[in-house]
């Protein structure tokens, strides 16, 4: 029984990579978002798949394929805390470990007005929505309004780097949704207790939320400065990997083990080793790291959204249309409340934390909702709440409407306000720069391959003779774009400035590594090649306007 | 007769106006300077613990952009110096233009590029027309 049930895993898995592939291949001439795609594939699995895959696979020999659609119905099924414990905690780990202090701290005001006293304020808009129009008793209501505050950017974030949106605006939204998942989940948690037992107290409710909020922040620190400090002790890629796979998956355990958030532990612990432990990781490790990490998000992603596709029973969202457009409603109310309100206060906080509007039509419109709330939906399931299914329904509704109706005219709103495009000079260059670091590591292979006796001397000078003209000629190109582009010069050169910077930041690290100087002077010295980075941001983004924020 | 000072910051304009700084000087016989201000106005209060490390950095930058105007200058047979002072825009050019006499001010327009402007729309004819009447230097603004 249990080699059949393991069959049936392996098999569902084989099938939901080949659909992840399928879908990935199709969206690149299909415009819309990766996940968006998913969604619309497992909507297609649930409604049509079995009748599919019986009609294609008679035989007795394929029976077991043609009980996918109900073995996943029975995987979600599952406990949905095994969902949030098996996907969550890559998803958020990569998105984190990607995160650069310099580029937090410069966003973190916005991020935590959205992330904090955002989402308590939509949990209190949308409850109240829902409570006054919907007709469900109050707690039911807030619990909705706690689980549908967490947004899920994925699919925004995807489109965000394959257009050249400025990273500044990524981050607000990537840094967002990392915290505001965390606090919503702590908010979710203690309505639906307040919603069971029938009573709420304000001042406990504060406490909890606080403690569990600042344990799971705890928790993080500690795990990701002490693997941190292993990771910078070794030069082992495979070790290395390991140890962040232990680390994410074991902050989000070690902290629902003792009661506090697991989410903000993943979070922090991802954003502590991504800056700390890769500072002491060679260019390789980091390379690996990268790649595997991006991998891991991506088949966790690609999942995640495939069963919500498939658990969502769009027959089911028929009956109860009228209450979904309210909830739907309440969520665009509240978020637009949160956005262009609350952000407001952000002018306090100087130019540096000031979000400007253009962006705020994107931080409303790109707040699409996704896996954090279905799952938490899928967890009432299990708990003493009467209105658990209509709460779920409405849910479903509503990730459904950001996700097709959101997702899909995100990259419209993009354009329109001219936060897609890449200045000519800038893509030209990258052009020119991308085949000139191509052409160069080709020279450099068969130089390897030439040294090792692997390739004849005539074919080596003739190869290495087409190469040279081909480098000689890209470099006379990216001369004649200076003539074309006199913007490039400065641009150039804060690049190319940066880049010996952060060359000089590796440096100190291997320095550190081989002992040539102490912890204490890596991190003065450090600390100054970070103040100059930051600089030049500063400089980049005060006079090129390319990569900052429009004028109002 | 006193030099040719051409304030630069790189960007679109930049490339024309060097060029322009470069012919007359040519054209002329006179010193050439290339002046780039490291500006850090644009610095807020939060940043200000950066003002010292910014102002380094723009002068590499300055340096930098000067270097490449004062090759391209050669190149033509022009030797040029080249000058990196701090401060604000206008005002340090005024302070420049006095302390080397200079003969002539070269000054960029930047029109369609990406890049922030020191100056707003219509700006650049109205200070060309100060500094003019203030220190009876003659500006040459390259459109």
């Amino acid at each position: 029984m249990l080699e059949e049930q393991l069959i049936a895993v392996e098999a569902l898995t084989i099938v939901s990579l080949l659909v992840a592939s399928i879908v990935a291949i199709t969206v690149r001439r299909i415009r819309i978002p990766y996940t968006v795609a998913l969604v619309l594939a497992g909507l297609f699995v649930s409604v049509e798949g079995e009748r599919l895959i019986l009609q294609l696979t008679p035989n007795s020999a394929w029976i077991l394929y043609a009980s996918i659609p109900e073995f996943i119905q029975n995987l979600l099924d599952f406990e949905p805390e095994f969902i949030l414990a098996l996907f969550v905690p890559p998803i958020i780990f990569e998105a984190a470990f990607h995160l650069e202090f310099n580029q937090l701290r410069s966003n973190l005001v916005p991020i935590l007005i959205l992330a904090v006293p955002g989402v308590v304020l939509s949990t209190v808009i949308v409850g109240g929505i829902i409570w006054i129009s919907v007709g469900l008793s109050l707690g039911a209501a807030v619990v909705f309004g706690a689980l549908i505050s967490a947004t899920d950017p994925v699919a925004v974030v995807a489109l965000f780097s394959n257009l050249g949106v400025p990273r500044r605006l990524s981050v607000s939204v990537e840094g967002e949704s990392l915290f505001n998942d965390g606090i919503a989940i702590v908010i979710f948690n203690i309505a639906v207790t307040a919603a069971i037992v029938g009573s709420f107290s304000l001042a406990q409710g504060v406490a909890e939320f606080l403690w569990i909020s600042l344990g799971g922040l705890g928790v993080g620190v500690a795990l990701g400065w002490l693997v941190s400090r292993a990771i910078v002790r070794i030069d082992d890629y495979f070790v290395e990997i390991t140890l962040t796979m232990v680390l994410a998956y074991g902050a989000y355990l070690t902290a629902e083990q003792l009661q506090v958030s697991g989410v903000l532990a993943v979070v922090v612990a991802g954003i502590v080793s991504g800056n700390k432990g890769r500072q002491g990781m060679s260019p390789t490790t980091q390379i690996v790291l990268l790649s595997f990490w991006e991998y891991v998000a991506f088949l966790a992603n690609s999942l995640i959204f495939l069963l919500i596709g498939i658990k969502i029973n769009v027959a089911q969202l028929v009956p109860p249309f009228g209450f979904i457009m309210v909830a739907v409603f309440a969520v665009l109310v509240a978020r637009a409340i949160v956005v262009y309100g609350l952000l407001w206060l952000t002018r306090l906080g100087g130019s540096e934390a000031h979000v400007p509007m253009s962006w705020r039509h994107v931080l409303f419109w790109g707040g699409l909702r996704g896996a954090i709330s279905l799952a938490l939906a899928l967890s009432l399931s299990t708990k003493p709440l009467p209105e658990s299914g209509m709460l779920q329904v409405m849910v479903f509704g509503v990730v459904l409407f950001t996700l097709l109706a959101q997702g899909t005219t995100i990259q419209f709103l993009l354009n329109r306000l001219g936060l897609a495009e890449q200045p000519e000079h800038i893509v030209a260059r990258q052009m020119q720069l991308g085949r000139l670091y191509a052409a160069q590591a080709g020279l450099s292979r068969l130089a390897d391959l030439r040294h090792d006796g692997l390739l004849a001397g005539d074919v080596w000078a003739g190869l290495r003779d087409e190469y040279h003209a081909t480098s000689s000629q890209l470099s006379e190109e990216m001369n004649q774009l200076f003539v074309k582009y006199p913007d490039l010069e400065r641009e150039v050169l804060l690049q190319s400035r940066r880049e010996a910077l952060r060359a000089e930041r590796a440096a100190l690290s291997d320095a550190l590594r081989q002992g040539l100087i102490s912890e204490r002077v890596y991190r003065k010295l450090t600390s100054e090649v970070d103040h100059r980075l930051d600089a030049l941001t500063l400089i980049r983004e005060a006079t090129t306007s390319s990569t900052t924020a429009p004028e109002e | 007769m006193g030099p040719i000072v051409c304030a630069t910051r790189g960007g679109e304009a930049s490339r024309r106006t060097q060029e322009r700084a470069i012919a007359l000087a040519h054209e002329r016989g006179i010193p050439l300077i290339f002046l780039f201000i490291a500006d850090i106005n644009f610095v807020q209060p939060s940043n200000a613990s950066l003002a010292e490390i910014l102002v380094d950095e723009l002068e590499r930058l300055g340096r930098g952009l000067l270097r490449i105007a004062r090759a391209r200058a050669e190149e033509q047979g022009v030797s040029a110096e080249m000058v990196v002072r701090h401060g604000a825009v206008r005002q340090a050019i005024e302070d420049f233009l006095g302390e080397v006499q200079a003969s002539t001010l070269v000054l960029g327009a930047p029109g369609t590029g990406t890049e922030k402007k020191a100056f707003a729309a219509g700006e650049i004819p109205r200070f060309a027309q100060e500094i003019n009447t203030t220190t009876g230097v003659e500006v040459v603004v390259v459109e």
